[in-house]
């Protein structure tokens, strides 16, 4: 057993929501007992407002050997923190064919946001996931930019380093609710292991119980292929 | 060592920056395509401006304000005459709702729409060629009956006329004109602009107007039905009467009446001391026409206190000034006389009430009567039709009822006062608009749809900082001694080019894009492009731009907004790109073509620098 969690992102105003999913995923497969890692943003120059930037973490029953790879070559579990993400970038870049497990932060129907995928990406699809993080989470702040918070947490923000400490708490605000609907997705982790390391539980339940699931690898097996 | 005859490499040249093409250039553009950083895309959205919406025959007003703006008169004419056949006629009478509704109130003063409009439409009357008839098409061998000549009835004509359609127009008077020529006085609509509105009407061709021809009298309700269609703009022209005692004697008149008269050019009298019973419009005509045919004085009974009177604050100022004076929240009880001839009126004060159904009545208050001189009583009270010739079922209360539509039923349509009750002229040409078109829809067996749902632009929505505050450039008038003794001297009178010109350039354009080019200015992404400084030439270049807004907040008309970028799902209107970084697999790796080629090109140039200075080197050593 042997997952790759990428997280895609929006650099500064999203960094934090992206950073406390794999903080939270790769602590608690490390407090399950299996081997795990969580690498911040090393390639994708983060400190730019709004680009595109990735955060990873991985876990496994086996030692992980690329101790040196600072990306996830075969992510199978991506989540988009942001909607738009999805049609700006090939997330599923080196995902094993109809393995992707797709998280989306959106209020829209996977339907709709099935239509945003070319054939080449539905092919690596199997679960297609929906949450309304941001109407899930606690919402501080009014910023249409910044999801859940305002311009002084962000400054907080910018003092942590990468998660080696941090300034406020781990699992807050969005993030919560989508570490739920992905675990809550997968069934790989516990929830219960997950969410002790959840600050917000209550919005991590909440994600854990709504979010939507269109299940594209199902679809794919009962649609006849053409010959 | 020396520097000399050491040649620089061309690539060394540039600055930094210049290495990487800029984002100005489409390489540049290709290299990063960072429409993926967008939350909203910036969309033009025309919006409907207050002014348009306000217009009753919709005229485009925003469009022939910019089009006078930019000296372009011709363009502007045409525009009005899309929806409105009359704009001198209009210019000078409309009570201008669209002013009422116009953005720039909350900003500093309403535009002078109407004052534009009516020179737009001078400039119409006095083109040597009309530039309308060339653009008709043949008729298409319809023939629709409109019964009325006024305003309602030559804009149904009209707007038939250019949808194909031969037309004629039964009139009961001797003249065309409706209540443009026998309730509005030659000081405010001069008779030749009216005849020569109405002459270009029916110079177009296909249309004819028959006069002293009456529905129920010369024409029969079912002579209508030989038509394909008929549209019936009868107007209300019969005024009430004020039944008190002495309302028989002679000096009394209707206020209406008095006005047809004049208008209509045939001899009219107003006593010396002459009382106006009424509190609206007409009441203000009447007493100032008086007051031109040489009354001494001229005094407004109304029921109405003087804040609630029903005349248009213009023309209150105006009758002020030229001396009319007002006895308001008064009654008349009775009119005396000596002879059969008026020799005064009584009067007690009143007011008007309001009872439990919310229906105005006149209330009196008891023992405050008192005796006034006079010898002429008009009563401008409101107005009628009588409506015996139509079938019971389609009148009902002296109105014809009509939807929606102004369908009255079948192929008949109505439109105008007979169906709205008194109102403007602008009114009863836009339901003469109206009505044209959907009887061509009837006729054509299509079906009959509701308006589109419009979003009207609120002030809040614009950018106020853009439009620097100036005052509204009134129209010059007459001096009220100069008008007061003359039937004929228009009252208000034309703005000048100049004028025109200057408050057309007021208009802030609610909604609505005038080419102003702030976008392609503000853009800090050179992703606006525009192949012509014009509306809808704008466009948005998807791939690269960022979606920072700066275009959205910097509209001045508020036309641009954003949209939230995944209710579009176009192809490759975003470029999907393989990494954060990377729009392909490898591009980091690799230089861009154009980058590759300097290099090359200077390695070249270094390379045949290098083989000269050894061949010149060795010449020297051989010499």
């Amino acid at each position: 057993m042997y997952h790759e969690i990428t997280v895609w992102t929006r650099g500064i105003i999203m960094d934090k929501e992206a950073r406390d999913v794999v903080n939270c995923m790769a602590t608690a497969a490390s407090n399950a007992g299996l081997y795990s890692h969580y690498i911040s943003d090393y390639v994708d120059d983060p400190d730019r407002t709004n680009c595109l930037i990735r955060k990873y973490a991985r876990f496994g029953d086996q030692p992980i050997v690329d101790h040196f790879v600072y990306e996830n070559p075969r992510p199978d579990w991506v989540v988009l923190v942001e909607e738009t993400l999805i049609k700006g970038v090939n997330f599923f870049r080196g995902t094993p064919e109809g393995q992707g497990v797709l998280v989306v932060n959106s209020t829209r129907d996977p339907e709709y946001m099935l239509r945003f995928l070319p054939e080449s990406m539905r092919a690596k699809l199997s679960k297609l996931v929906v949450v309304d993080a941001v109407a899930l989470a606690e919402q501080v702040g009014r910023s249409p930019w910044m999801f859940v918070r305002d311009l002084g947490q962000l400054a907080y923000d910018r003092m942590s380093t990468e998660g080696a400490s941090e300034r406020s708490e781990v699992g807050i605000g969005i993030a919560a609710p989508l570490i739920g609907a992905l675990t809550a997705a997968t069934g790989v982790l516990p929830l219960e292991a997950v969410e002790q390391t959840v600050y917000d539980k209550a919005a991590f339940r909440r994600g854990a119980e709504q979010h939507v699931v269109l299940d594209y690898a199902e679809r794919r097996a009962t649609t006849v292929a053409p010959t | 060592m020396s520097v000399r005859n050491t040649r620089i490499p061309d690539h060394l040249r540039l600055p930094f920056a210049g290495v990487t093409p800029a984002p100005t250039e489409e390489a540049g553009q290709e290299l990063f395509p960072t429409g993926n950083f967008r939350f909203f895309r910036p969309v033009y959205r025309d919006k409907m401006p207050p002014c348009n919406n306000a217009c009753p025959t919709g005229e485009q007003i925003q469009k022939y304000l910019d089009f006078v703006k930019h000296e372009r008169f011709l363009d502007g004419y045409l525009t009005i005459m899309e929806d409105n056949p009359m704009p001198a006629v209009t210019g000078r009478v409309c009570y201008h709702p669209c002013e009422g509704a116009c953005n720039r109130k909350d900003h500093d003063e309403p535009i002078g729409i109407r004052n534009v409009e009516r020179y737009l439409g001078d400039y119409g009357l006095a083109l040597a060629d009309d530039p309308i008839a060339p653009t008709l098409p043949a008729l298409n061998g319809k023939h629709v009956a409109v019964v009325g000549a006024g305003p309602g009835g030559l804009a149904c004509a009209y707007h038939l006329r250019r949808l194909g359609y031969r037309v004629t127009i039964l009139e009961a008077q001797a003249k065309p004109g409706g209540m443009l020529r026998g309730g509005i006085p030659h000081w405010h609509l001069p008779e030749e602009v009216l005849n020569a509105e109405i002459a270009k009407i029916e110079r177009l061709g296909g249309i004819e107007i028959r006069c002293n021809t009456r529905v129920g009298t010369d024409v029969t309700w079912e002579d209508l039905g030989r038509y394909d269609a008929a549209f019936l703009a009868v107007g209300q022209d019969v005024g009430r009467r004020l039944q008190v005692e002495g309302s028989d004697l002679r000096g009394v008149m209707g206020g209406l009446e008095f006005l047809r008269e004049a208008g209509y050019g045939r001899p009219v009298k107003a006593g010396k001391k002459v009382l106006v019973i009424g509190g609206g419009n007409t009441a203000s005509d009447t007493a100032r026409s008086a007051l031109r045919l040489g009354a001494d004085e001229v005094t407004i009974v109304s029921l109405e206190a003087r804040d609630e009177l029903l005349i248009e604050p213009d023309d209150l100022e105006q009758a002020d000034d030229e001396g009319v004076r007002f006895r308001p929240g008064t009654a008349c009880v009775r009119i005396l006389g000596d002879g059969g001839v008026v020799t005064g009126a009584v009067l007690a004060q009143a007011h008007l009430a309001k009872d439990e159904h919310g229906n105005v009545k006149p209330e009196v208050t008891p023992d405050t009567e008192f005796q006034v001189e006079c010898d002429t009583v008009m009563f401008a009270i409101g107005q009628v039709q009588n409506l015996d010739w139509a079938p019971d079922h389609i009148s009902e209360r002296g109105l014809l009822k009509a939807d929606d539509y102004g369908r009255v039923e079948g192929n008949i349509f109505a439109g105008g006062d007979i169906v709205r009750g008194p109102a403007m002229a602008v009114d009863a040409l836009g339901d003469g608009k109206r009505a044209a078109r959907n009887i061509d829809k009837v006729l054509r067996a299509a079906e009959l749809t509701p308006p589109d749902p419009v979003e009207v632009m609120p002030y809040e929505r614009l950018n106020p900082v853009y439009f620097k505050h100036a005052p509204r450039i009134e129209a010059p008038m007459t001096p009220p001694a100069e008008r007061v003794r003359d039937q004929e001297a228009e009252v208000t009178l034309a703005y000048s080019t100049e004028q025109a010109m200057a408050e057309a350039d007021r208009c802030m354009s609610c909604g609505v894009c005038n080419g102003c080019d702030n976008c392609y200015i503000v853009c800090p992404d050179v992703s606006v492009m525009r192949d012509a400084r014009e509306n809808g030439h704008y466009s948005i270049r998807t791939r690269y731009c960022k979606g920072c807004l700066v275009c959205v907040q910097e509209c001045p008309t508020g036309c641009l907004e954003k949209v939230p970028e995944l209710d579009f799902a176009e192809q490759d209107d975003v470029q999907r790109m393989e990494t954060a970084f990377a729009p392909y697999d490898g591009a980091h790796a690799e230089q861009s073509i154009p980058i590759a080629r300097i290099h090359e090109q200077a390695i070249a140039e270094y390379d045949g620098a290098r083989r000269r200075a050894t061949r010149d080197t060795t010449t020297n050593g051989e010499g």
